[in-house]
């Protein structure tokens, strides 16, 4: 298909639960389509490389750097960005609608109660990564929770501010809560 | 609008006049006028009310009381992650104000149409009075002056208390006052609006007394992050105007490169693209995102750029700078604290030290590159929406590249990738090239550099080397202390689009330059060993490395970053006296009590002494050892004393003698800024300063060949992880005495290495006088 004389692709994506349509070349990454075509502003652009975490998302529940993910390789996968969070979590709970649209997911409400970003730019993935982890891992170790930011992913989850000793508190924060059950 | 009076009120300071009550809109704003235009300095800042500025003479420029009995204030700084303008200054106006921090519901910052007084985001809480402290303790007078008008109540007779005046047995809110109410006032402003520094408020209205604090020392929530984690903030990154296009710069092959021809587009490929070439700026502009990448990449590979080697190179800064620098040119800086004679001490030393320290250049290195929108409109208006540390400078400059006037400018701000000062001077580097692109294709241009960019194309932290001589008595006693600190002028305001473009900008550092920017290097870690007899500090400057030979004038460009300046100078004074304690067989913690005088200093040391279990003895430790596979632990200590705050850190660290790398297993600061005005947000604030500190310390160097920056992304340039954060203990000491505020933002990412230092020689015996304290070069000092 052409477009502007450039080559595009019909692509299905399946973001925060809706499914969408976009038009785009099968290698633009992820992180473009997403910010500049659906207008989801969590995910920021850092490197480009999937070298700092800021861009990350959720891709069939796994922490995947979408400014390396070409948009034609996600089709049809079930892609969660921050702005997805809050109902991600109503959903695992079966909240009601009422209760979901004033419910944070329990890592955002403890990154607020925790007052971890400091100008937050890398917390998005911050956040996607400590989402994957408490889903399979409820109860980590302080261990577990360096290892998570630090060498499970393609690279590290890299704070310029240092807000790690924060993050690693809301980390722990969040686990309880979602122990708490909301 | 009707005038309903008009009379002069001397209330404080000799041009604080109340000159007229006026009924418009049901709101009271309160607003506070220049003194007049001639204090203004520069040609772009000469006219203190222009278009699409806020009028300071105005009522509404600072802070605005609404018939709701809710607060709106308004700042010239941008907040950077420091959280200060919406938790301390919140803070601080309820205080003054005697209002709930509730009630501060707006909290408009940076936009240089919407806020008066400009400045870098550094500096927040001004040493305890910042602007807009002054502005709320005139505010309150303002209210008290016409609830005394209204109720026919002298003003000495009222308290408040929630926002309500009450007394001789009458009462009235705010709100209620302010309905159908109009005050006008004038109070003293100086400074100049697109500087640094940005306009200061004049004269001593009465303030709130310390002891009566009920909101300063509470830990109220900074309200920006709820927005930003629940991705309902608007970023700079965000910004998308109608008919925007992409853009990428192609930027030069080298620091000195200029071009040659621009790389021809494949227009089978990038139909929609178009290339920009304005001087050495080459610029590709495109309606998508992607577009604009691919085909930057590919008018990139075929651009030619001329050759250049003008650098020393890594391997030879040093030498370049002992032996080739001019040092000679700029004069000689002096510190106020110099005193005695400490020529006839060295001499005659008992035991003495005589040392050279270096520390490398560092990148502010920000997570996301810059990037700015800019929007140049046929009418000749200049929109810029960014993230940016000093909107009203960023004006200043873009109005001076564009020969046009202030009033044509406007610098919309929002939050965005911290970079700690690399802006403060005005831009970050993306700004001016998007404005200069817009204006080629006459739409708005949203300009994103890449990581590459971002690493090789900004300013960094400037490199220094201090010589040090300290003579130690026959008591291990200091007798005298001499600094001599070398670094190349650390601030470069230009904008690198102006300079690529070849239009007018500021000069290059030079030794007349304005304060900030000169070659001059002024005196920045205040001495805190009173005792000590003979003194000497001094600064040698020069010119920035390869900025003359540059024929770009481009070259190895600084700017100041977190703690600037100071970082440079404190950390080999502070290894140096740690050092010095070895030399006199004293432990490094007590030596620096036994050479203080200072209360606060004192009680910063031995609050984290006692924090972090330290043991009372010399150094190097008794089982020092340098060879080995076998982990050698150590501790060391150090402190500071910047913006009214005395900090004290110690490190616990263990290295492998084999391998030369450092894990810091135990940080512990103690800081005493006088009154701590939000412990959470200063608590978060010191330990992000500290992991940011151990990263500098042990990793961060600048590393460039002949032509230029040859560190590209994270894997070249590495930053600390979170595997790599030590145990960080924090110890906040409310000194309600002192009766100011100190900063809290900067200070902690310096302490680190003059610290781990030490403790390196505490573990192993052996001293390492540079930064960064690299496994590879501990492991080479450790072999000698």
């Amino acid at each position: 298909m052409w477009f502007l004389g450039r080559e595009f692709s019909m692509v299905t994506l399946n973001v925060n639960g809706v499914k969408q349509e976009v038009r785009a070349p099968d290698d633009t990454p992820l992180l473009y389509v997403l910010r500049n075509d659906l207008e989801l502003i969590g995910p920021q652009f850092g490197c480009g490389l999937a070298q700092c975490g800021a861009c990350a998302v959720l891709v069939n529940g796994k922490e995947a750097r979408s400014c390396v993910t070409p948009v034609a390789s996600v089709a049809n996968q079930e892609i969660i960005t921050l702005e997805g969070l809050p109902a991600r979590w109503a959903k695992q709970k079966g909240l009601s609608a009422q209760e979901a649209k004033s419910t944070l997911h329990p890592v955002q409400q403890a990154w607020i109660e925790e007052q971890t970003p400091q100008c937050g730019f890398c917390q998005n993935g911050m956040m996607i990564k400590a989402t994957e982890l408490l889903e399979s891992n409820p109860h980590p170790t302080l261990a577990q929770i360096k290892e998570t930011f630090t060498t499970s992913g393609p690279s590290p989850n890299l704070c310029r501010c240092g807000t790690y000793v924060a993050i690693i508190d809301a980390v722990q924060h969040a686990a309880a809560i979602m122990a708490k059950g909301r | 609008m009707a005038t309903m009076s008009e009379k002069p009120a001397n209330v404080f300071g000799p041009t604080l006049s109340r000159r007229q009550f006026i009924k418009a809109g049901g709101v009271l704003v309160v607003g506070f006028s220049f003194v007049g235009p001639e204090l203004l300095k520069g040609d772009t800042a000469k006219a203190a009310v222009f278009k699409n500025s806020l009028d300071p003479t105005l009522l509404s420029s600072w802070v605005e009381i609404h018939p709701d009995n809710t607060v709106l204030i308004r700042t010239g700084k941008s907040d950077f992650g420091q959280g200060s303008t919406f938790t301390a200054y919140r803070q601080i106006v309820a205080e003054e104000l005697s209002v709930p921090v509730e009630a501060i519901t707006t909290v408009v910052a940076g936009d240089t149409d919407r806020t008066p007084d400009g400045s870098g985001a550094f500096d927040f809480l001004g040493h305890g009075t910042p602007n807009i402290r002054k502005a709320a303790a005139y505010t309150y007078q303002a209210l008290l002056d016409l609830a005394s008008e209204k109720l026919g109540v002298p003003k000495d007779k009222f308290s408040v208390k929630d926002g309500v005046v009450a007394g001789g047995g009458k009462s009235i809110s705010y709100g209620d006052l302010v309905k159908n109410q109009q005050l006008k006032l004038t109070i003293p402003v100086k400074g100049d609006l697109t500087s640094i520094f940005g306009l200061t408020i004049e004269g001593n209205p009465p303030m709130k007394p310390v002891s009566e604090y009920t909101v300063i020392g509470k830990s109220f929530k900074n309200s920006i992050i709820s927005s930003k984690v629940a991705a309902k903030e608007t970023w700079a990154t965000d910004v998308r105007l109608p008919g925007m296009l992409h853009a990428r710069v192609v930027h030069p092959k080298t620091l000195g490169s200029t071009l040659v021809s621009a790389g021809q587009l494949d227009k089978t490929k990038f139909p929609n693209s178009q290339v920009v070439v304005k001087g050495n700026l080459v610029g590709v502009v495109a309606p998508t995102e992607w577009e604009a990448i691919q085909a930057a990449d590919q008018v990139a590979g075929g651009t030619k750029w001329t050759e250049w080697k003008g650098l020393p190179g890594n391997a030879k800064l040093y030498q370049h700078l002992r032996e080739e620098a001019d040092w000679t040119s700029a004069p000689v800086e002096k510190s106020k604290t110099s005193k005695g004679d400490v020529g006839p001490a060295l001499e005659s030393a008992y035991k003495k030290l005589s040392a050279t320290y270096q520390l490398s250049y560092m990148k502010h290195a920000p997570i996301g590159p810059t990037m700015a929108v800019g929007d140049v409109k046929p009418d000749g208006t200049v929109h810029i929406y960014t993230h940016n540390q000093n909107p009203q400078a960023l004006r200043g400059e873009i109005a001076l590249m564009l020969g046009t006037t202030l009033d044509h400018l406007i610098v919309h701000s929002y939050p965005g990738p911290g970079h700690y000062g690399r802006s403060n001077g005005g831009n970050a580097g993306a700004e001016d090239e998007a404005v200069l692109l817009s204006q080629a294709v006459g739409k708005p241009v949203r300009v994103q550099w890449m990581r590459a960019d971002d690493m090789q194309w900004s300013t960094q932290a400037a490199v220094s080397f201090s010589d040090v001589q300290i003579a130690i008595d026959e008591k291990g006693k200091l007798a005298a202390y001499q600094i001599d600190h070398y670094m190349p002028a650390m601030q470069d305001d230009r904008p690198l689009g102006a300079l690529l473009a070849g239009l007018p900008t500021m000069a290059a550092p030079q030794v007349h330059s304005d304060g900030v920017t000169s070659t001059v290097n002024g005196l920045e870690d205040p001495w805190v060993y009173a005792p000590v007899p003979n003194v000497m500090e001094r600064g040698h400057g020069t010119f920035q490395v390869g900025q003359k030979a540059s024929p770009l004038a481009v070259g190895l460009r600084d700017h100041s970053m977190r703690t600037p300046g100071q970082f440079q100078q404190n950390y080999p004074r502070e290894l140096a006296m740690s050092e010095a304690a070895a030399l006199a067989g004293a432990d490094a913690l007590q030596f620096r009590i036994d050479h203080a005088s200072e209360e606060r200093a004192i009680g910063v040391l031995k609050a984290v002494r006692d924090a972090s279990g330290w043991d009372t003895r010399p150094s190097p430790q008794p089982d020092a050892v340098s060879t080995g596979s076998t982990p050698a632990r150590g501790r060391g200590v150090s402190l500071m004393l910047r913006s009214g705050t005395y900090w004290a850190c110690v490190c616990q660290i263990a290295v492998t003698p084999s391998t030369g790398a450092i894990v810091v297993e135990k940080y512990t600061i103690a800081v005493d800024p006088g009154i701590v005005v939000n412990p959470m947000q200063l608590k978060r604030n010191v330990e992000g300063g500290a992991v940011m500190g151990i990263s500098h310390a042990l990793l961060e160097e600048l590393m460039f060949d002949e032509s230029g920056i040859t560190q590209d992304d994270w894997n070249s340039y590495p930053i600390l992880t979170m595997a790599d954060i030590p145990e960080i203990k924090v110890v906040l000491l409310n000194n309600p005495k002192v009766g100011a505020y100190g900063g809290g933002s900067e200070a902690a990412n310096a302490l680190a290495a003059p610290a781990i230092a030490a403790a390196l020689h505490d573990a192993t015996g052996k001293v390492i006088r540079r930064l960064p304290m690299k496994p590879a070069y501990v492991q080479a000092l450790l072999k000698t």
